[in-house]
């Protein structure tokens, strides 16, 4: 009785103790622990503003069980990571998200099947956080646990991932969603500045994804939304997606339509850094991949708390570089033994060489507009999210 | 509030644009020649500037500078800095801009390093080395070039006898040739990178879909043929070049603007036969262009001029292939939209000359310039295709016609009217031929570090034309103040427990995601360390000189109150924010105050606790220093009582040891041990029914006055006892005869048992 008593006394009163040991917790077990007093919610709210680390979870491969790789790894990982996530970037194969059935039914039973794996997805995210999910024909991954794991490019196949960042200081990321208005042909130029993506000077990257780009008029819209940005210093990535499944922000629940549009997370914040290579065509051996990894290298990007995003071409993969496979994750594994990359292959890439950084910005200056939009090619792009005193732990 | 209160409140008033327009303002008086106090030479060339912007910008020039008392300075930098390095630099100082290419960015790098200038970060530098490195080596330009030409020449001695006898050439046609044929080694330059960048792949790609159909045609053997020739087209090609004199000023003047429109016309028609690439492989056009498609990686300028050499290309074979009238009546129409006349006009009748060669000439050069070895066979097959593609022929008259509006359009024409008139003669072995090709050898320099801003033609060829690789701008972002941001990271600061704990409430109800708990993270911890209450507080006593009514009230009120007590009084918004901050502070003193409590309570009940713990273990000590005391005493009396029995008994001594034996340790009589020893090995015979000696010794103990202290052992040591008691009888009958060596061990009994006994008494307690 008398341990009890001086144990309750300890945990109860001294917050040091108790900060030390919440901190062990992952963060749906803090969230708990934070119901049991006071302190506790103090030292528990501390903790977990103090960790600004970005999360990833991963799905590789299919198991068993009827719902999609990623919901399963999802619901189980969620469990053991440290961040409370504000923004989720979730992407998964196309093929398989829609469920395992074989897909040849109608299309309508296939894309409510999308819409409900989508949906199982998002319940398992917290309610405030903003979620952006796309689901592509091939998908780049990390595997899970340590950042130097070697990405995986996974053509084909059960895969996912979902990136989840948490609040960092200093970074806001919002996501955007444009849609092309049959009704409505002028593009309103509010949507741009409610995205943050007009007078907005601390705007760095942002990242582009469009959907139903076989539409009738897709890439002029897409122009239209990609020229006004390239304008700007900031570093443009992405490219042509499947279709986005879910997007969930602070203000709009939006539902994919029918028409074309584009969907996008836009990252400002001062102490972001970012730099971006495009590979073309000529790129297609170990060489010149590797060349392209050096130029992302020499960019000079600080490696901590940075993540790799790599868009590449349906068309290029493991046929693209003679039947070797993961050859671009792996020239990048080379040169970056630390960052994560992410990705997809799509149907069509927007990127280009440029580096972006608080100090300073190189880009292509050209009479003639440059074209961001490519097809065949690999867009490799590196995101700082800053190294504050929070990030070092 | 009084007024002098008022008038003491500062502002600030930042400008964001003030730094980049003092810099333009700098810019734009540089640039009219006002108050620049300092002239820098370098190589030859005069910059005038401002000794402040120079010495701000760099290092180099900040040492140079400082010191010198001239009033107009004139630094005269060393070799190392470069012209074109230096340049801009100094636009960089000026503008916060860095305009950098494939030529000049190594030199801008050395001469940046050099100068120390700041604000430029080594890994642009770095990022576009490797970007133009990779084109280099994508394209493998200049060396492989010139490897082939010099292996040619070694190859072809014959030929290059050939060509010695066709230096003897007809004046007419010279100064024609000459100037067409200084294009034609650059058109050979660009065929030559064209080639490099193909990549195997791609040739097999294109062998793939030409051959099926180049089968059907049935034209295996023309291609097989075909091939060595084209080999030897290409060797005098080389050797050629190497005897060529000066460029003809005169080509300047063809080749002044841009191809645009053509190109655009051309473009569209890429775009269809792009789609259609694998389905007809048998038009030289798409062939060409679908080469073309393959070569786009390529740099825009040369992926233009490939385009037109091809187109012309197109034409030259299609034309002759058609009907002389045909290609005669094409640079005819050329001639009247031509503008820039004579030279052009000649230059299109050349063309009909030109025309008039024999197919296959002409189809060597299509494969030379189109692809490499590997297309070939679909070039072939293209002439075969020719006759059936007349029709075409017009528009690509009218090509030619605004070429000759064009003239970087017509340039490239030229070059391939040059090569298929020189083709045409080589092949039909007239002796004119070899003088062009050997002017363009000697142009072969200059037109190939066309890129080189030395040469004059091709200075204007850059201006006029987009340039071959997009430079690249390298601007310094000015770090813009935004107020609004600064904010968004410092989120509300409310030290209201009452709130957050409601959301805190909320949350636990809603189960379903514990995510759902709200914690405000933006908010301020309110056991803030004691060094910041206190630094707080001058601050806040600062402050406090300046409010209408008390710090203590601001503290004491409660929430509503103090929301209500603000309203009141009416406060300037930094007042408001002093109060706050006051009032938040102090919550945070005494969130402090109560922590550092709770933290003394927790000290003293260890304290108190401790001091009880060692008040209970002194008394257990003296409990146990009088348990030992009385069991001294009960052993004393125990063995008095042992020996009385003994003697009232009149128990043998053999009795004796043997009731010791069998009662083992356990029992106080061993204490007779000693006596017994001495008498045992002499009574070792007899024998006693133990029943006998047990009562009497039960009988003993019950008749026996129990005095206390053996009460006192008794009851600590009960169930001992009547343990002892009810292994008697077993003991003895069982063991009735063992041997009575065994009891020597048996004298440290008794102690064994007290040990036992006071261990028991120690740690029941």
């Amino acid at each position: 009785m008398e341990t009890d008593a001086r144990g309750a006394a300890v945990l109860g009163g001294l917050a040091e103790v108790v900060e030390r040991v919440l901190g062990f917790l992952p963060t749906k077990a803090l969230l708990r622990a934070a119901c049991v007093c006071r302190l506790w919610r103090e030292c528990a709210r501390r903790t977990l503003r103090a960790r600004q680390r970005l999360a990833w979870v991963s799905a590789l491969e299919a198991g068993p069980g009827e719902s999609h790789a990623l919901v399963r790894a999802l619901a189980h990982e969620l469990e053991k990571v440290h961040v409370l996530p504000q923004t989720v970037l979730y992407i998964a194969d196309a093929e398989t998200f829609s469920g395992h059935e074989e897909c040849h039914e109608q299309k309508k039973a296939r894309k409510r099947n999308s819409k409900e794996t989508a949906i199982e997805l998002e319940k398992l995210l917290p309610k405030r956080c903003q979620v952006l999910g796309l689901v592509t024909p091939g998908i780049v991954v990390t595997p899970m646990g340590s950042s130097s794991n070697r990405p995986q490019e996974i053509e084909e196949g059960e895969a996912g991932f979902a990136l989840l960042f948490p609040k960092i200081d200093g970074v806001k990321i919002q996501t955007f969603h444009f849609f092309k208005d049959l009704k409505n042909r002028v593009f309103d130029e509010n949507k741009f500045s409610e995205a943050g993506l007009k007078n907005n000077p601390d705007l760095r990257v942002v990242l582009l994804f469009g959907y139903n780009s076989w539409k009738s008029g897709a890439t002029r819209f897409l122009h239209q939304i990609v020229n006004p940005l390239n304008e700007k210093s900031i570093i443009l990535a992405g490219g042509q997606v499947e279709s986005f499944t879910s997007l969930i922000s602070e203000h709009t629940s939006a539902q994919p339509s029918d028409a074309c549009g584009v969907v996008g997370l836009a990252f400002s914040g001062p102490q972001i850094q970012s730099a971006t290579v495009l590979l073309d065509q000529d790129v297609a051996d170990e060489r010149t991949a590797e060349a392209a990894m050096q130029r992302l290298k020499a960019a000079n990007i600080p490696e901590r708390n940075t993540v790799g995003f790599m868009f590449a071409c349906v068309g290029r993969g493991y046929r693209h570089y003679k039947t070797k496979r993961n050859m671009e994750a792996d020239a990048f594994r080379k040169f970056f033994p630390n960052v994560p990359l992410f990705g997809f292959f799509g149907h069509g890439e927007i990127g280009c060489d440029r580096i972006v950084t608080g100090n300073f910005v190189l880009r292509e200056c050209n009479d003639i507009k440059e074209d961001l939009l490519h097809g065949y090619t690999t867009v490799m792009t590196l995101i700082h999210l800053g190294s504050t005193k929070a990030n070092q732990v | 509030m009084s007024l002098s209160e008022k008038n003491s409140v500062v502002f600030a008033y930042e400008s964001s644009v003030h730094g980049t327009n003092v810099l333009h303002n700098l810019n734009d008086q540089r640039k009219q020649d006002i108050l620049c106090d300092v002239t820098v030479l370098v190589e030859d060339q005069r910059f005038r500037a401002h000794k402040a912007v120079l010495a701000a910008c760099s290092n180099y020039f900040l040492s140079r500078i400082v010191g010198q008392l001239d009033s107009d300075l004139i630094i005269t930098l060393p070799e190392e800095v470069t012209l074109k390095g230096f340049s801009p630099l100094l636009q960089f100082a000026y503008t916060a801009k860095l305009i950098l290419n494939k030529d000049n960015v190594s030199e801008v790098c050395k001469c940046a390093e050099f100068l120390g200038i700041r604000d430029i970060e080594e890994s642009c530098f770095q990022f576009l080395k490797f970007k133009f490195l990779d084109c280099k080596t994508d394209h493998q330009e200049c060396p492989r070039k010139k490897c082939c030409t010099q292996r040619y020449q070694k190859r072809s001695p014959e030929i290059g006898n050939v060509d010695d006898a066709d230096i003897e050439i007809e004046d007419e046609t010279e100064e024609l040739l000459e100037k067409e044929c200084i294009q034609t080694p650059q058109t050979k330059l660009f065929k030559d990178e064209e080639n490099a960048k193909m990549s195997p792949a791609f040739q097999d790609n294109t062998n793939q879909t030409c051959d099926p159909a180049h089968l059907e045609r049935g034209n295996v053997s023309s291609s097989s043929s075909l091939c060595p020739k084209y080999r030897k087209f290409q060797k005098a090609f080389g050797n050629d070049k190497v005897h060529i004199s000066e460029p003809s000023p005169s080509v300047k003047d063809i080749q002044v603007p841009p191809i645009a429109a053509f190109l655009e016309k051309e473009l569209p028609d890429n775009d269809s036969t792009q789609k259609a690439q694998e389905c007809a492989p048998m038009q030289l056009v798409s062939k060409c262009e679908e080469a073309q498609v393959k070569m786009e990686e390529g740099e825009e300028e040369n992926k233009k001029k490939e385009e037109t050499k091809r187109d012309s290309l197109t034409q030259s074979i299609l034309c002759p292939v058609e009907k002389v009238e045909v290609a005669a009546f094409a640079p005819n129409s050329a001639a009247p939209h031509g503008p820039n006349s004579v030279s052009s006009l000649l230059t299109c009748e050349q063309y009909g000359d030109l025309n008039f060669t024999d197919v296959q000439s002409n189809t060597a050069i299509a494969e030379k310039s189109v692809a490499g070895p590997g297309v070939r066979s679909d070039k072939i097959e293209s002439q075969d295709a020719a006759p059936l593609k007349m029709d075409s022929c017009p528009r690509e008259a009218i090509n030619v016609a605004s070429a000759g509006d064009r003239s970087s359009v017509e340039r490239e024409v030229a070059e391939h009217l040059a090569k298929g008139f020189w083709s045409d003669i080589y092949s039909t072995e007239t002796c004119q031929v070899h003088l062009p090709p050997a002017v363009a050898k000697e142009c072969l320099e200059p037109v190939y570090s066309g890129k080189k801003s030395e040469c004059p033609w091709l200075g204007i060829r850059i201006s006029e034309s987009p340039e071959p690789c997009p430079p690249r701008t390298f601007t310094t972002l000015s770090s813009v103040n935004c107020p609004f941001i600064s904010n968004l990271s410092a989120e509300g600061c409310s030290t209201n427990s009452e709130i957050s704990s409601g959301d805190y409430v909320q949350g636990q109800q809603q189960d379903q995601c514990p995510y759902n708990y709200v914690i405000s993270l933006g908010e301020d911890s309110e056991t803030d360390t004691e060094g910041d209450s206190e630094s707080c507080s001058a601050r806040e006593q600062d402050c406090e000189v300046k409010l209408p009514f008390n710090t203590q009230r601001i503290i004491s009120l409660s929430r509503n109150d103090f929301q209500s007590f603000l309203k009141m009084h009416k406060l300037t918004p930094e007042q408001l924010d002093c109060i706050h901050d006051i009032r938040r502070r102090s919550k945070n003193r005494i969130a402090a105050q109560r922590c550092r409590k709770r933290k003394l309570d927790c000290i003293q009940n260890l304290e108190s606790e401790i001091e009880k713990l060692q008040n209970e273990k002194e008394n257990l000590l003296k409990e146990r220093n009088h348990i030992l005391s009385t069991l001294g005493e009960t052993k004393q009396n125990l063995t008095g009582l042992c020996q009385q029995v003994c003697k009232e008994a009149a128990l043998s001594h053999e009795q004796i040891q043997i009731l010791a034996k069998y009662s083992c340790s356990d029992c106080p009589l061993s204490f007779l041990f000693p006596e017994r020893e001495r008498t045992a090995p002499s009574d070792s015979e007899l024998v006693i029914p133990p029943c006998m000696e047990l009562e009497g010794l039960s009988g003993v103990t019950s008749t026996t006055e129990q005095n206390s202290c053996y009460q006192c052992v008794k009851g600590v040591c009960d169930p001992t006892y009547s343990q002892v008691q009810e292994l008697h009888p077993v003991s003895v009958t069982t063991l009735e005869k063992t041997s009575l060596v065994e009891q020597c061990g048996q004298s440290s009994g008794i102690t064994d048992f007290c040990q036992q006994m006071t261990d028991k008494c120690t740690t029941d307690e």
